[in-house]
């Protein structure tokens, strides 16, 4: 590479970036013919430049687009799973053995219906009811999420679990907005939106990622019922 | 809802954003090869690159409804997949050299033919592989800038709107990436001229 002066190198790397005026240019193609190492530099940088816009762009592979759709597509939500499992059509094989267990189930169900009628009947006036228990599915988790922001006229949240799509929280008081929302175990990042504009994390999560556009995802840490869990719940 | 395959960026985005897949991918198709060149530019001939173009455009997919048109969806785009390139090279950065571009340059590992190669007997296809090393051997942050103006074409503006950074400071990159790819061809004196 030929060394030129500083004065030299900047028109030279002014010419490649098309940055000279036009006099300027025309001064510039005058003194090539003058001066030979600088011709020289301009021809090498020239044929490098020539050659980088001339190499071959990689091949796309035919099944490109189809991994990429792939990798987009959402998760089905939970409650419309929990419906295709109970409306699925099922073939149900038996037995006599299966049968008589059958009747024999639907006798101890029917003979606990009677009873706790009898119960009620003779039961005294303003007796305790009994409690009723919600039983969740064992793999749901049931996540609040809660964000103060007064001032904000709606507050959404938006993440891995609604493909990012912005559902609405409900302002209970004071600036205070929350949802509840029922999830598998697993990680999750999310944002809330303030006003359909903008996207900020949530301040009290206990962590955060980096999201790759310069903001940060909150990151929800969802742990099976039994385990102890990070969930704002 | 029937789209043109001429339907420009905006058209497709905005379909998208309402849940038209069909329009992602067609944006997919037509920026696919930018965003493939620009990976496997950056990260050299691997699978790693193709899988970094695909996590590209997923990550667009996902963020998507936070586009807001304030830049050409082809810069967002770029700035996505620069970034997951940034993110794969600090994966590797015990085995490379380092992301800050302050190294000496006489440090540099330059994987370039010798200067003994027989001169007749270097191809086209040889130079533009020789070239493509060279490329891959600048240090990253000069190796972006370079691509992005002289592989996609890219103008300053658009430069700096990607990757954050000054107009002044992207020339100098571009300039000392320059600077380093022709000295490591004129190894090649003969073919190369």
């Amino acid at each position: 590479m030929n060394e030129l002066t500083s004065d030299s190198e900047l028109l030279v790397q002014r010419f490649l970036d098309q940055e000279l005026s036009a006099q300027e240019r025309l001064d510039f193609i005058a003194r090539l013919g003058r001066d030979e190492p600088l011709r020289q530099r301009v021809i090498d940088l020239e044929r490098l430049l020539l050659h980088t816009a001339n190499l071959e762009r990689p091949a796309v592979p035919d099944d490109f687009a189809a991994r990429v759709m792939a990798g987009t597509e959402r998760p089905r939500p939970i409650w419309q799973r929990l419906m295709d499992a109970l409306w699925a059509p099922r073939a149900l094989e038996w037995n006599l053995a299966t049968a008589v267990a059958g009747v024999c189930v639907v006798l101890l169900v029917a003979g606990g219906i009677y009873g706790s009628m009898l119960g009620r009947r003779f039961s005294p006036p303003g007796g305790t009811p009994a409690p009723v228990a919600v039983v969740p599915s064992p793999s749901i988790v049931l996540v609040r999420l809660v964000i103060v922001h007064p001032g904000a006229k709606t507050i959404q949240v938006a993440g891995d679990f609604n493909g990012w799509t912005p559902a609405p929280l409900a302002e209970t008081s004071n600036g205070a907005w929350t949802v509840t929302i029922p999830l598998e175990p697993g990680r999750y990042e999310y944002m809330y939106v303030v006003d359909g504009q903008q996207w900020i994390a949530d301040p009290f999560a206990a962590e955060q990622n980096e999201d790759g556009f310069g903001s940060r995802n909150a990151v929800l840490d969802v742990r099976p019922p039994s385990a102890p869990t990070g969930a704002p719940l | 809802m029937a789209l043109d395959a001429g339907a420009d960026d905006t058209v497709l985005v905005r379909a998208s954003q309402r849940g038209h897949r069909e329009a992602f991918g067609m944006l997919i198709a037509r920026h696919a090869p930018s965003i493939l060149s620009i990976t496997k530019r950056m990260l050299g001939p691997t699978a790693d690159a193709e899988d970094v173009a695909q996590e590209t455009f997923i990550a667009a997919y996902k963020a998507l409804s936070r586009f807001q048109f304030g830049a050409k969806f082809s810069t967002w785009l770029y700035r996505i997949a620069v970034n997951k390139c940034r993110d794969s090279l600090r994966g590797r950065r015990s085995e490379t050299v380092s992301l800050d571009a302050s190294g000496d340059e006489s440090d540099i590992a330059w994987e370039i033919a010798s200067a003994e190669t027989p001169l007749l007997e270097l191809e086209r296809v040889e130079l533009a592989g020789t070239l493509d090393r060279g490329i891959q051997a600048l240090p990253p942050l000069y190796r972006e800038s370079f691509v992005l103006k002289h592989v996609e074409g890219l103008d300053y503006d658009e430069m700096s709107a990607i990757l954050g950074v000054n107009r002044d400071t992207l020339k100098m990159r571009v300039y000392k990436a320059r600077n380093l790819l022709c000295r490591s061809l004129a190894h090649l004196d003969g073919v190369y001229r």
